[in-house]
């Protein structure tokens, strides 16, 4: 089965309560609404109730059993604003004005409990989706890093058929420290497992296996797996490792000892953003490969950005990986 | 006051800085130390100063103190 519709079926098993605070966008409406018809979320509007009204009037929607919430005149406006202000430690009255702005409102449901992960982004800035995010949802236990994963499903990888892979950083972090890259490694770990009911093996990559080049930026790479066990040492980790050690078991066999992940790695945590991009979009194009992403990662509930150019079909897809992630 | 005092005054208090380090030509970022979390928040705390709303990709455009002076008169004008 194709693993977005599995998504779909997961989300329907146990939808969550998924926030769209840019309900101006008639792509978000009638994701919305489908999303609502298939039950694979519970749906909450952000925006003026009329506008929103009208809208799904003129597409001939129907917004029966989805919650509409007008940010600006929100019962729970002053209870936000009053936990923004204490949390960033600056005036209620500024709090206040910040969410009532749609997407930190959303933020604050979803940091309040009054929804459990929000989709955005067709309307607004990566940056500011992220920023925002951070801002009000904040991070997972042990983390302080935003990042992105890609699901990677590979047609033929060394005989087996439609192998899946998750391959980090491949669209936030630019130049990951030690300890940025620790947190990637975690926090895409965590995902391979509640996403993807995979048992993750780790492998931190480089262009040098086990310290064969003898470089400052391979030793970023061993110092992120120190990090990385002290944060979690639940993890199956190993680095650092060239990408032919950690996937392909014959080279592994040659080039690394007494390794549970070398030659089976399936989380493929990259050394900087140049790697990590360069990286899925060979893979994509010249493996034939799946992409599924980028999914943000890191914060303490689930937030994802959507592109500008996202489609009703996307939308659908990414809510049901939130609302899977809301409840794995 | 004028538009440059009110916003040197809500920059040094989001920035949690002395008033008189932030100048006309002040940038947020790279002289006042605003992280990229704080430039929404100082997005929100002008807005608040002078009961405006801004567009938040092109105010978050703004670099500097003098520029948000006219970022904002600008708005005020338009109503």
């Amino acid at each position: 089965m194709d693993i977005v519709q599995k998504f779909i079926q997961n989300a329907q098993s146990n939808p969550a309560r998924l926030v769209y605070p840019e309900a101006k966008d008639p792509r978000i409406l009638e994701a919305a609404v489908k999303v609502y018809e298939q039950g694979i979320a519970q749906p909450i509007l952000v925006g003026v109730p009329e506008d929103i009204a009208a809208l799904a009037a003129e597409m001939g929607l129907s917004l029966e059993g989805i919650e509409t919430v007008d940010s600006k005149t929100d019962p729970r406006l002053d209870t936000y604003a009053m936990a923004y202000a204490k949390k960033r430690d600056l005036r209620e009255a500024i709090a206040k004005k910040l969410v009532r702005k749609p997407l930190s409102f959303g933020g604050m449901m979803v940091s309040e409990g009054a929804a459990e992960g929000m989709v955005a982004g067709v309307a607004t800035a990566t940056s500011i989706v992220i920023q925002t995010a951070t801002l009000t949802v904040g991070f997972q236990e042990g983390l302080s890093t935003p990042s992105s994963f890609f699901i990677m499903i590979i047609p033929d990888f060394q005989g087996e058929s439609d192998k899946v892979f998750i391959f980090a950083d491949s669209a936030v972090n630019i130049q990951p420290n030690a300890q940025q890259l620790a947190e990637i490694a975690i926090a895409s770990g965590t995902n391979a497992k509640a996403l993807l009911g995979i048992d993750p093996k780790i492998a931190f990559l480089s262009f040098s296996t086990r310290g064969s080049a003898g470089h400052a930026d391979a030793d970023k790479v061993i110092e992120a797996l120190t990090i990385a066990r002290e944060i979690n040492p639940e993890f199956d980790m190993d680095g650092e490792l060239q990408l032919d050690a950690a996937i392909v078991a014959k080279v592994a066999a040659k080039k690394v000892t007494e390794s549970s992940v070398a030659g089976q790695a399936n989380v493929l945590i990259f050394p900087d953003l140049d790697a990590g991009n360069i990286g899925y979009k060979l893979v994509q194009y010249m493996a034939n490969a799946k992409a599924i992403g980028p999914i943000l990662q890191g914060f303490a509930k689930p937030v994802n950005d959507m592109s500008r150019g996202a489609s009703v079909e996307d939308l659908i897809a990414v809510s049901a990986i939130t609302s899977v992630q809301a409840k794995g | 006051m004028s538009t440059l005092d009110r916003i040197k005054n809500v920059a040094a208090e989001l920035l949690k800085i002395e008033a008189s380090r932030v100048k006309e030509e002040s940038r947020f970022v790279e002289d006042l130390g605003a992280d990229s979390m704080q430039s929404i928040e100082l997005v929100a705390a002008f807005e608040e100063e002078f009961d405006i709303e801004m567009d938040e990709d092109a105010a978050l455009g703004v670099k500097t103190v003098g520029d948000a002076v006219s970022f904002i008169d600008k708005v005020i004008a338009e109503g």
